[in-house]
C-alpha cells in the first residue's frame, strides 16, 4: 500500500512477533509486505503462526489496520465503518482527511497525535528527521561550496530556524555534517568545522536581524513548528541575501495546501515539496514551475525538502517506530478504542485515547 | 534516604498511590519526602494499601526503591529481594561486586536503556533547563542591558551538542524559563550558536567567539577529560558582564590516571546549596584543587546536580518514567526473573540488572555480559 516507489517502509517481522504476544487474534499482511526492504515473506511467517499474507483487499476488511503513511483516499473508502486505522493522520494539517474519516465513521487513531502527558510525541523518529535531512543537505553543499574541504576556509555556517524537538536534533545533526565519517574525514584534514547557529520566532520576525544572518548562512534549515502555517517564516525575497552557493534544506515537512481559506504554506516560501522518490531540487528544476502561482519561487537555491526523511532509510526507521509502538499492543488489541479513557491509570490508554479522531475532535472544539 | 543535607528529592506520595493500585503493599519510610514539604500524612493517605514504617523494614520488603544508593545499608536486604536505584556499575565497581556478594537482585536506573540505547529514566531536560534558568538569572543581574529593547540578541555559545547540548538550545532561546521568555516577549531574542568538538578544539576561532559572548556553556562531552576546552586565560576574552553555565559537571580528580579537570578552567564545582558565584565570592577556589588557575573569573553557575534544583518537578518525571517499568517488574515478580527476551520494558530491565552485568578482570571495570562495555554512567 506504498503511494510511491521510494516508500518502503513496512513493520518489521519483530513487531509481528510482538503483535502475537499481545494476544492478537489473527494477523493479515498484503502479499509482497516487507519486500522494498528485502525482507521475505518467510521471515514473517517465522515470527508468528497467526501470520496471513492476503491481497489489499481482504487487508482492509480487517477491524484494524495499520501502517505508516495513511494510504489514499481510494484505499479509505475501502475500509469498514468502525474500522481502527492506526497511521500517521496528521490532524492539524490534513482537515480534509479528518473530514473524510468522521464521514466514513472510522476510528482514526494518529501515530503523530500519540503524545504524553506534557504534550511530546511518543512514536517519532525526529532524529532521522535531521539526520537524513541533513546528510542529503551537506553531500549537496560538498557540490555547491566552492572551498568545502579546503582546510583555509572559515568554519561553515548553519542557520536553523526553531529550537523545538527537530531543531535541537538538527543542530547535532549539523555539527558532524549529517554524517559523523565526513566529519571525522574533514577534522582529519585539518579542516574547520561547522557553527550551528539557531533562532527562535522571537528573532525570526526581525527582517534586518534575519537578512544579515542569511547573507552569512550556507545552509538554511527550516526546523520551525509554526503556530500559524498560513504565513511564511522566511518570504522568498529573503532567499535574495543567501549567498550563491547556500543550500536551503526543509524538515518541517509541512505541505501547501490552497484548498483551505486561509491555505496553509510552507515555512521557507517558494521549496518545492519532495518525497522519497525526489527530494533535491536544483535552482532550474521543473517542480518549481508545478507550484501553485500564488506562492513567489522568484529566489532559489539548492533544496532539500521530502514529506517524510525517516524514510530514507527504512528499516532503521521501522525499528524504532517497532520499539515505541510495543507498548502500546496490549491496550489497541485488548481493549476496545471506545472504551479508551483519557484519565486512565494506564499511560499508553490515555495517549490511545488523546491521538483517537472523535475524542481530539471534542478537545479540539472544548 | 537523601545523603547530602542539600539533597531533596525523595520519591512522591503519588507514586505510592499508583504502586498501591497495582494491589501491592507499600511501606514508605517515615520522613520520606520532608525537605520537599511533605508529610507521612501525605503518603499515607495516598493509599489504604500504604503503611508508614522505619528505615530498617523498609530495607526488608521484596522491592525496595530507593533514588540514592543505600551503600551502607546493604546489609539489611534480603538475599533474593530487589533494589531499584541509580547504581551507576561501570563507575561503583565495589557497590556492584558488594550486590553480588549479598545476592541482592538489583536494577540500576541511570542503565535502563531501550533497544536504541536510550535511557528511559533520566532527566537531561531539567540539566539544561535549570541549569539555563540560573544561568540566566545571573545574566540579568549582570548585564546592564539585559532588559532594554534596543539592545541586541543576547548570544548564547554552547560547547556541546550531545544529549545535554540538545535540551540546552531550546533552553537557551527561552531564557531558561518559559516565565522568563513570555515576560521578555517583545525584546530582541536569544540567538544560539553551538559548537562540536571540531570547532571547541581551534583556539583562534573559540577565543574570537568568546568576545561575543554573553553567556557561555558547557555541555560537552569531552573525549580527553584530562584537558580543559577553555584555559583559564581565555575566559578573559568574555565581556565583563558574561556569565558561564557549567551543565558538564565534570569534577577535578587531579589524583586520577589520567586525570580530569573541568571543561572551563578554574571555574568552581556548585551544589544545590551554592550553585551561582560571582568573581569575588569568598567560596571560589573552596572545589579548585591547588595548582589550577583560576585567576580569570566570570560569574558561574554551577551544580553537580541541576535537575535537584526542582526536586518535586524532578521526581515527578522520573514517577512517569519508573511506572510502566516498575509495573513490568512487580509483574514478573521481581528483578531475579526478568528475561533478556522478554518485552520492550522487560528488556529494558534485564539489562539494568545485576545480571546482565559482569565484573571484569580489568580492575574498576563492569560490562554487560554481552561483552559490551556500558558508556553510561
Amino acid at each position: 500500500m506504498h503511494r510511491e516507489p521510494g516508500e518502503r517502509r513496512d513493520f518489521l517481522p519483530s513487531f509481528v512477533a510482538a503483535l502475537d504476544a499481545a494476544g492478537a487474534e489473527g494477523i493479515v499482511a498484503e502479499k509482497g509486505y516487507g519486500s522494498g526492504m528485502a525482507i521475505d515473506e518467510s521471515e514473517y511467517s517465522a515470527a508468528s503462526s497467526k501470520l496471513v499474507f492476503r491481497d489489499r483487499v481482504d487487508c482492509l476488511a480487517q477491524e484494524a489496520v495499520m501502517q505508516v503513511r495513511c494510504m489514499d483516499e481510494e484505499d479509505l473508502e475501502m475500509l469498514r465503518p468502525g474500522t481502527a486505522l492506526l497511521t500517521m493522520l496528521h490532524y492539524t494539517t490534513r482537515p480534509d482527511r479528518v473530514r473524510r474519516l468522521a464521514e466514513l465513521r472510522i476510528s482514526g487513531i494518529s501515530l503523530d497525535g500519540l503524545i504524553d502527558d506534557r504534550g511530546r510525541r511518543v512514536i517519532e523518529n525526529l532524529a532521522a528527521v535531521a539526520d537524513n535531512g541533513m546528510e542529503a543537505a551537506f553531500d549537496e553543499l560538498a557540490e555547491t561550496h566552492p572551498a568545502f574541504d579546503d582546510p583555509g576556509r572559515a568554519p561553515l555556517r548553519v542557520t536553523v530556524l526553531g529550537s523545538g524537538a527537530v531543531g535541537s536534533h538538527a543542530v547535532r545533526a549539523a555539527s558532524r555534517y549529517g554524517d559523523h565519517r565526513r566529519r571525522d574525514a574533514l577534522a582529519a584534514a585539518g579542516v574547520k568545522g561547522v557553527e550551528v547557529v539557531v533562532v527562535d520566532y522571537d528573532l525570526t520576525g526581525h527582517e534586518s536581524y534575519m537578512r544579515t544572518l542569511l547573507s552569512a548562512t550556507d545552509m538554511l534549515v527550516d526546523a520551525t513548528q509554526r503556530r500559524d502555517s498560513t504565513s511564511h517564516v522566511i518570504p522568498n525575497r529573503w532567499l535574495a541575501d543567501l549567498p550563491g552557493h547556500a543550500v536551503v534544506l526543509d524538515l518541517s515537512a509541512d505541505p501547501y495546501n490552497f484548498s483551505v481559506t486561509p491555505p496553509i504554506v510552507k515555512g521557507i516560501e517558494g521549496l518545492p515539496q519532495g518525497d522519497l522518490d525526489q527530494f533535491v531540487f536544483h535552482p532550474d528544476d521543473s517542480a518549481y514551475g508545478g507550484l501553485d502561482p500564488r506562492i513567489s519561487t522568484e529566489h532559489r537555491r539548492v533544496a532539500l525538502s521530502c514529506y517524510s526523511w525517516p524514510g530514507r532509510k527504512p528499516r532503521e526507521c521501522m525499528e524504532i517506530y517497532g520499539a515505541q509502538l510495543e507498548p502500546f499492543l496490549d491496550v489497541l488489541i485488548n481493549k476496545p478504542a471506545d472504551a479508551w479513557d483519557t484519565n486512565s491509570s494506564s499511560p499508553y490508554e490515555r495517549a490511545l485515547a488523546r491521538a483517537e479522531i472523535s475524542r481530539w475532535l471534542e478537545a479540539r472544539t472544548s | 534516604m537523601g545523603q547530602e543535607p542539600e539533597e531533596r528529592r525523595d520519591f512522591l506520595p503519588s507514586l505510592a498511590h499508583h504502586v498501591a493500585n497495582l494491589g501491592l503493599e507499600v511501606m514508605v519510610e517515615s520522613g520520606l519526602g520532608a525537605r520537599m514539604g511533605y508529610s507521612d500524612r501525605d503518603y499515607f493517605d495516598a493509599s489504604d494499601r500504604v503503611r508508614i514504617v522505619d528505615r530498617d523494614t523498609v530495607l526488608a520488603q521484596d522491592v525496595v526503591l530507593v533514588l540514592r544508593s543505600p551503600d551502607d545499608r546493604f546489609e539489611l536486604m534480603r538475599p533474593g529481594a530487589t533494589l531499584v536505584s541509580m547504581l551507576h556499575f561501570p563507575t561503583r565497581v565495589q557497590r556492584y561486586r558488594r550486590l553480588k556478594e549479598l545476592g541482592i537482585e538489583a536494577v540500576s536506573l541511570d542503565l535502563i536503556v531501550d533497544d536504541n540505547n536510550r535511557r528511559l529514566v533520566e532527566n537531561m531536560e531539567a540539566v539544561a533547563w535549570n541549569g539555563l534558568e540560573a544561568g540566566f538569572e545571573a545574566l540579568a543581574q549582570t548585564y546592564p542591558g539585559f532588559r532594554t529593547h534596543h539592545r541586541a540578541p543576547i548570544r548564547v555559545t554552547i560547547m556541546g551538542a550531545g544529549m545535554v547540548g540538545k535540551h540546552a538550545v531550546e533552553s537557551a532561546t527561552k531564557y531558561g524559563s518559559l516565565d522568563r521568555a513570555r515576560a521578555l516577549s517583545g525584546f530582541p531574542g536569544v540567538e544560539v550558536t553551538v559548537l562540536g568538538r571540531n570547532l571547541t578544539a581551534n583556539e583562534n576561532y573559540l577565543r574570537e567567539r568568546l568576545r561575543v559572548t554573553d553567556l557561555l556553556v558547557d555541555a560537552a562531552y569531552r573525549s580527553d577529560s584530562s584537558r580543559p576546552l577553555v584555559r583559564n586565560e581565555w575566559i578573559d576574552d568574555l565581556p565583563a558582564h558574561a556569565v558561564i553555565c557549567d551543565l558538564s559537571v565534570d569534577p577535578y580528580l587531579l589524583d586520577a590516571s589520567p586525570p580530569t579537570v573541568r571543561g572551563i578552567e578554574g571555574i568552581p564545582q556548585g551544589s544545590l546549596k551554592q550553585y551561582v558565584f560571582y568573581p569575588d565570592d569568598p567560596n571560589w577556589r573552596v572545589t579548585i584543587p591547588h595548582g589550577v588557575a583560576a585567576l580569570s573569573r566570570r560569574t558561574t553557575a554551577s551544580c553537580y546536580s541541576w535537575p535537584g534544583i526542582h526536586p518535586r518537578a524532578c521526581m515527578h518525571r522520573y514517577e512517569e518514567q519508573l511506572l510502566p517499568l516498575l509495573e513490568v517488574l512487580f509483574a514478573t515478580g521481581g528483578a531475579g526473573r526478568l528475561r533478556a527476551d522478554g518485552g520492550h520494558f522487560e528488556r529494558a530491565l534485564y539489562g539494568a540488572s545485576t545480571r546482565a552485568w559482569v565484573a571484569l578482570s580489568v580492575p574498576g571495570k563492569v560490562a554487560k555480559s554481552s561483552g559490551k562495555v556500558a558508556n553510561s554512567g
